[in-house]
């Protein structure tokens, strides 16, 4: 699951003039959306069913009093040490799988010709176009009860990202200091690693902390197919709806997450601006805690392999090599009956209108509690206590999985679209509505100052002091949630809400390999098609 | 690999180690164990289990139970739990129960060799014998070779019970998973035999994934109809757990369910040759009013005849369920 955006690039300067390519953006979103919102039969009427009022009752009411007797919280509590170990070894395989997928796409080495950039964009488009969810059940497929299952879900499609992002930092590091190097003499990959690496090194440092966060959320879901740790605990309670149980569970996950937010926000926010008393010191000194954060991390990692045993063995086993043999040999060629793809077709518009539908209501969600959520420079204390319920608001939102939120969505609503698309429109709105409150509260706060001096009352202080500065980042963290939430219509439709999902789920119940790979192919496009429209929307935005 | 990996990855109750009978006896008294602690030697194992079969430790290790998640993953683990007790007991062996998380799961586990008895359902049976040739048959109940399933609706629809499927058809509709044998494969063919298309409810058919899933969902109307396993209907109604918003609508005439498939690996890995005779003999041979017989609703266990399960095979093919 996914992907935060890292911290909005800084705004140019206002440029007085429009743009027409807005113009045509915001008429095509406006048109999918209403498209959206009909083929999810919010214009036909009789989408609610009350009768499952009371089970949402239940749910809602068990977070009051989640289940703490002592041995259900001890089976958590080893839970968590094993989702912190699928976490931690699933980063430190996708960092390793970006520093090298980064070689291959960074303009210094790999991409230099035209021809690697792509053939590397192509080959890690795969892993990043397919849910950790769907890896995860293809690899028990072939490893069968291994930690290695959880590792590489996390590790491959995280891994991917890293990739693009990492070979992103280094292109953008000034050159001088390696046509330097290379005009002395030194090879190229020497000179990368002495001209470009260096002046990378904090924004590759801040990226992989933001992606121990990820990755922390990513355990949970893999959990949720069967993988192990706190989510096969929350997959249980909530099979048998033992819902004190499972609040209880996401209280864990919701501190889980928490901690790994606070911890690489922090090591972020200190890369960003180091104290004053270390920068002004002579060249050469590091800084203690960031030190301290990497070697922990460090140490983390070995942790975990120690913990989960993890053999490399087992990965070429001969058993292993068996059940890849299997399953390649039935997966391969892919169905291509027709039947198959219209079905594929008319399930991939179902898909694209869930994850619209999803984004446009946690955006509208976001803007409505972005202030609220914000952290205003001179709190009150009612202010005070309002922020932070909001903010744990958020918080619940982004920590329950999907799959809870569609079940729960399929009590009070009739099934289709609809359930599926408010399952992830609540987590898209935890992760928008902390970005948008903190879009806000890095905005400028003069023009806000002035108009309140001038005797703005605070609704036009908003509207035109914040929204049309706030309005672009929280855009452009709208349109990178959308790529997220195609992905994210697998896994809930996997567990039952609709969608590409559900045919996946069915032909992987039938083991219909062939017909797996069609589908997963459809996934790969569909997921690949909505990265390059969200990517040129963005880019009008800018 | 095994005992290190277990102990470290979230502590099993019983760590697998060589067996000596009295301390095996107690390690492996399950019911001694609280339910959650059996859950947590099942999550241990669930991700920690020797991944293949070839990275087996060289010693006897031990048999691993498994089992469709056909309803509440507590029942399960209570009713499993007391299997690996009993079959531990009985065969002096280390047993562990693993709980998986779908249907699939339980097929693709035993042919990966990371279950070695497993309790299946009809087609998930075929399946897996399908995927796994040597998988032997060990025993079914007496009821399973009549089992039945149960279509349900909700009181708001005003249908009474009655033998005519075709009612159901403009109903919003729920399976239970959707390669289980009585929550999905029997029952869509019966309404197909009775002239409903399985699969042309409004809205295409729902799949609740297991049978407690479809009553709640039937009991919230958000589907109208559903249909789930008829043990698992008579044992909720029995309990008082069924919403009465769930009305029985009709019954499905008989056909052949679960049985107990042993893998053929699992003789080798536990170091007992005559493993598949051996439980054979002990499931046929528990005496009337056993626990493991009462948890499992059956009146004896009964060897599976050759055979037995064509029927479903070949309901499995014609509905597409089976390639």
């Amino acid at each position: 699951m996914t992907a935060l955006l890292d911290r909005p690039v800084a705004p140019a300067a206002p440029r007085l003039r429009r743009d027409r390519r807005r113009w045509a953006w915001g008429l095509a979103a406006a048109g999918l959306l209403v498209w959206s919102l009909a083929g999810a039969g919010l214009f036909g009427g009789g989408v609610v069913n009350p009768g499952g009022t009371a089970q949402v009752g239940r749910f809602a009411a068990a977070a009051l009093s989640p289940a703490t007797d002592a041995e259900f919280l001890g089976v958590l509590g080893r839970s968590v040490l094993v989702t912190v170990g699928h976490a931690a070894a699933g980063t430190a395989l996708a960092l390793t799988i970006g520093v090298a997928g980064a070689a291959l796409l960074s303009r210094g080495t790999g991409g230099r010709r035209r021809a690697g950039r792509w053939a590397a964009r192509g080959l890690l488009a795969v892993p990043r176009g397919l849910h950790e969810a769907v890896w995860g059940l293809l690899l028990v497929n072939v490893l069968g009860l291994d930690p290695w299952v959880a590792v590489l879900a996390i590790g491959l499609p995280a891994g991917a990202a890293t990739a693009q992002v990492f070979a992103a930092l280094v292109d953008e590091v000034p050159r001088g200091a390696y046509r330097a190097l290379l005009a002395a003499g030194a090879r190229r990959p020497a000179a990368a690693l002495y001209g470009l690496l260096p002046p990378a090194a904090g924004g590759l440092l801040s990226y992989a902390f933001y992606r121990l966060e990820c990755a922390v959320r990513s355990a949970v879901v893999l959990g949720m197919v069967g993988a192990g740790g706190l989510g096969y605990q929350l997959a249980l309670s909530f099979a048998s709806l033992r819902w004190a149980q499972v609040w209880t569970a996401v209280y864990a996950l919701a501190g889980l997450c928490l901690l790994a937010e606070l911890g690489g926000r922090a090591v972020r926010r200190r890369l960003a601006a180091p104290p004053p008393a270390l920068s002004s010191q002579p060249s050469g000194r590091r800084d203690p805690v960031l030190t301290a954060a990497v070697v922990g991390t460090v140490v983390l990692v070995a942790w975990s392999a120690w913990y989960l045993a993890l053999s490399p063995a087992s990965l070429v086993s001969a058993g292993t090599v068996e059940q890849l043999a299997y399953v390649g040999g039935a997966a391969w060629p892919p169905a291509t009956d027709g039947g198959l793809l219209r079905t594929i077709g008319g399930l991939a518009v179902d898909t694209v209108q869930m994850s619209v539908v999803a984004v446009a209501v946690a955006l509208l969600g976001a803007v409505l509690l972005a202030g609220a959520a914000a952290r205003p420079e001179r709190p009150t204390p009612a202010r005070r206590v309002t922020g932070a319920l909001v903010r744990a608001g958020l918080l619940l939102l982004r920590t329950v999985p999907p799959p809870v939120w569609a079940l729960v969505a399929l009590f009070v609503l009739r099934p289709g679209v609809l359930p599926g698309a408010l399952a992830l429109a609540a987590g898209a709105l935890g992760v928008l509505g902390r970005l948008a409150a903190e879009a806000t509260e890095e905005l400028d706060p003069r023009p806000r100052a002035a108009l309140t001096a001038l005797g703005a009352r605070p609704v036009a202080t908003w509207l035109y002091g914040i929204a049309p500065r706030a309005a672009g980042p929280v855009l452009a963290h709208a349109l990178h949630r959308w790529e997220v939430a195609v992905r994210d219509t697998v896994l809930v439709g996997l567990l039952g809400a609709g969608g590409l999902g559900a045919l996946l789920a069915a032909e992987l119940a039938t083991f219909d390999w062939a017909a797996v790979s069609t589908v997963l192919a459809a996934v790969v496009v569909l997921t690949w098609a909505v990265d390059v429209v969200s990517d040129r929307a963005r880019a009008a935005l800018r | 690999m095994g005992s290190r990996r277990a102990a470290r990855s979230g502590g099993p109750a019983a760590p697998p180690r060589p067996p000596s009978p009295a301390l095996s006896r107690r390690t492996l008294s399950r019911r001694t164990l609280s339910r959650r602690a059996l859950l947590a030697a099942g999550a241990a194992v669930a991700l920690t289990g020797c991944g293949a079969s070839a990275a087996a430790p060289s010693g006897p290790a031990a048999l691993r139970v498994g089992a469709i998640p056909d309803q509440d993953p507590e029942v399960l683990q209570r009713v499993f739990g007391t299997v690996a007790d009993a079959v531990a007991t009985a065969l002096d062996l280390q047993v562990t129960y693993t709980p998986v998380t779908d249907y699939a799961a339980a097929v693709s586990l035993f042919r990966t060799g990371d279950l070695d008895l497993v309790w299946f359902g009809g087609l998930t049976g075929v399946q897996a014998r399908l995927q796994t040739p040597g998988a032997r048959p060990v025993a079914q109940r007496d009821i399973d070779r009549a089992f039945t399933s149960v279509f349900v609706v909700n009181a708001a629809t005003g249908l009474a019970p009655s033998g005519d499927l075709a009612a159901l058809a403009p109903l919003r509709f729920t399976y239970g998973s959707p390669t289980s044998t009585s929550g999905r494969l029997m029952p869509a063919w019966f309404l197909r035999e009775a002239g409903v298309d399985p699969d042309g409810f409004p809205g295409g058919p729902g799949f609740a994934g297991s049978h407690d899933a479809t009553l709640a969902l039937v009991a919230s109307g958000t589907y109208e109809a559903g249909v789930l396993n008829a043990q698992v209907w008579r044992a909720r109604t029995a309990e008082g757990a069924v919403d009465p918003a769930v009305v029985r609508y009709a019954e499905t005439p008989p056909y052949a369910d679960y049985h107990w498939l042993l893998h053929p690996a699992a003789a080798g890995r536990t170091g007992v040759p005559d493993l598949h005779d051996r439980l054979v003999a002990f499931l046929t041979g528990l005496p009337p009013g056993d626990p493991v017989l009462d948890l499992l609703g059956a009146g004896a266990f009964v060897p599976v005849q050759p055979g037995e399960h064509d029927r479903i095979e070949q309901v499995g093919r014609e509905l597409g369920l089976l390639r």
